[in-house]
């Protein structure tokens, strides 16, 4: 990341139910009504958001049944887990620079494996 | 933060019921997108952290096997029997690794008994996750910890006849008698099922219930726990039957790990479920 830490935020990325919908995939993989309950959004909202970032390759969403009950599950790509990395750092940045020392936030690092 | 930066542009979402599942709302909803980036933060770690406690179900494998080594501990009280007077000794091939010394029929048994109870439980363990996943929405890739169990016991399995082929492999387990000769290699191999788990699961008190976990399976595999049983006051008595029950405390050990550890993260669980 160069210059200021804004430089660093990915438009499809900065938008606050898309990165928590990376975070949440980023820890396990994710059925759509888990999501959707979890970030309060309408099915077709969540529908909207998994859109965006399928199409930019940020996740991967995987269709099928489990006896007759349709599901779909989401999982992050390696994409998606370095751009919520980047995003991570940008805003932890963000934080530090705003308050003028380190940003002790909670469980900001990526984790284990991502 | 822009609140729909990029495209498309998705309309206004209903309101977050409570913050979803959470007692907040949805990540920074309704704050002054660029300069909040703080609570953002927060609430993204919020999010991982409520995820990652919904995901959370290794008690069931903790009280699984639990009890799967208390239905062994009979086996090893028979296989303590002391040899018979004319000394000769039953010699029966079978999983030498998982039932330890190869003299008496006994050994026999335990080993495959945990040849099957060790599979069938990596088994049932995999079939647990998948219907935790289809109930609350999140799964962990518990994959690698059935093919580390599956494979450590096909290992242990296969090993020691492979070796009247290929010498060489007897370097693999000869030298280690001392983990196996008690017929505990199946501690050792659940100890590092949980280490996986640990790990698939991002759980710190998982990690910790292994290491203590692989201590006691350490130590059973490699010293008498009845010493220190005895030295607490335990006699079982004179007869050959009590001399027998001595084999107890070296299994009952991890069980009682697992079982004690396995009921508290039930209930821990259980209390965050309804929360």
């Amino acid at each position: 990341m160069t210059g200021h830490p804004t430089n660093g935020l990915d438009d499809t990325v900065h938008q606050r139910h898309r990165l928590g919908i990376l975070t949440i995939t980023a820890e396990a993989r994710a059925e759509f009504g888990y999501l959707r309950d979890t970030l309060g959004l309408t099915p077709g909202n969540l529908s909207r958001h998994l859109t965006v970032l399928e199409e930019a390759g940020l996740v991967q969403v995987d269709k099928g049944y489990e006896g007759r009950r349709p599901r779909t599950w989401v999982r992050i790509t390696g994409k998606g887990r370095a751009a919520l990395a980047a995003e991570l750092a940008a805003l932890t940045e963000l934080v530090r620079r705003h308050h003028g020392s380190p940003a002790q936030q909670p469980g900001l690092t990526p984790a284990p494996g991502s | 933060m822009a609140g729909d930066q990029g495209s498309p542009g998705p309309p206004p979402e209903r309101p977050a019921p409570g913050g979803g599942r959470g007692s907040r709302p949805p990540a920074a909803a309704g704050a002054s997108p660029a300069g909040e980036p703080g609570l953002l933060l927060a609430d993204l770690a919020r999010l991982r952290r409520q995820t990652r406690t919904a995901r959370h179900a290794y008690w069931f494998p903790l009280i699984l096997f639990g009890v799967l080594t208390c239905g062994a501990a009979p086996l090893y009280v028979a296989a303590a029997a002391p040899p018979p007077a004319s000394g000769a000794y039953a010699v029966r091939s079978g999983p030498v690794l998982l039932g330890g010394t190869p003299f008496g029929t006994s050994t026999f048994y335990i080993g495959w008994y945990w040849a099957v109870a060790l599979v069938g439980g990596y088994l049932l363990t995999l079939v647990w996750y998948r219907r935790h996943a289809g109930r609350v929405g999140v799964r962990t890739p518990a994959r690698g910890y059935l093919i580390t169990g599956v494979v450590l016991t096909v290992l242990a399995l296969a090993i020691p006849p492979l070796t009247g082929w290929l010498h060489v492999l007897s370097l693999v387990w000869l030298p280690f008698g001392d983990v196996w000769i008690r017929g505990t290699l199946a501690f050792l191999i659940i100890a590092i099922g949980l280490w996986v788990l640990a790990w698939a699961e991002r759980s710190r008190v998982l990690a910790v219930i292994a290491l203590v976990y692989t201590g006691a399976a350490l130590l059973s595999s490699l010293y008498n726990v009845e010493n220190v049983v005895f030295r607490l006051g335990w006699n079982p008595g004179r007869s050959a039957f009590a001399w027998q029950l001595t084999a107890l405390p070296n299994v009952l050990l991890p069980a009682a790990v697992l079982l004690v550890a396995g009921c508290g993260a039930f209930l821990a669980q259980r209390r965050q479920g309804r929360t």
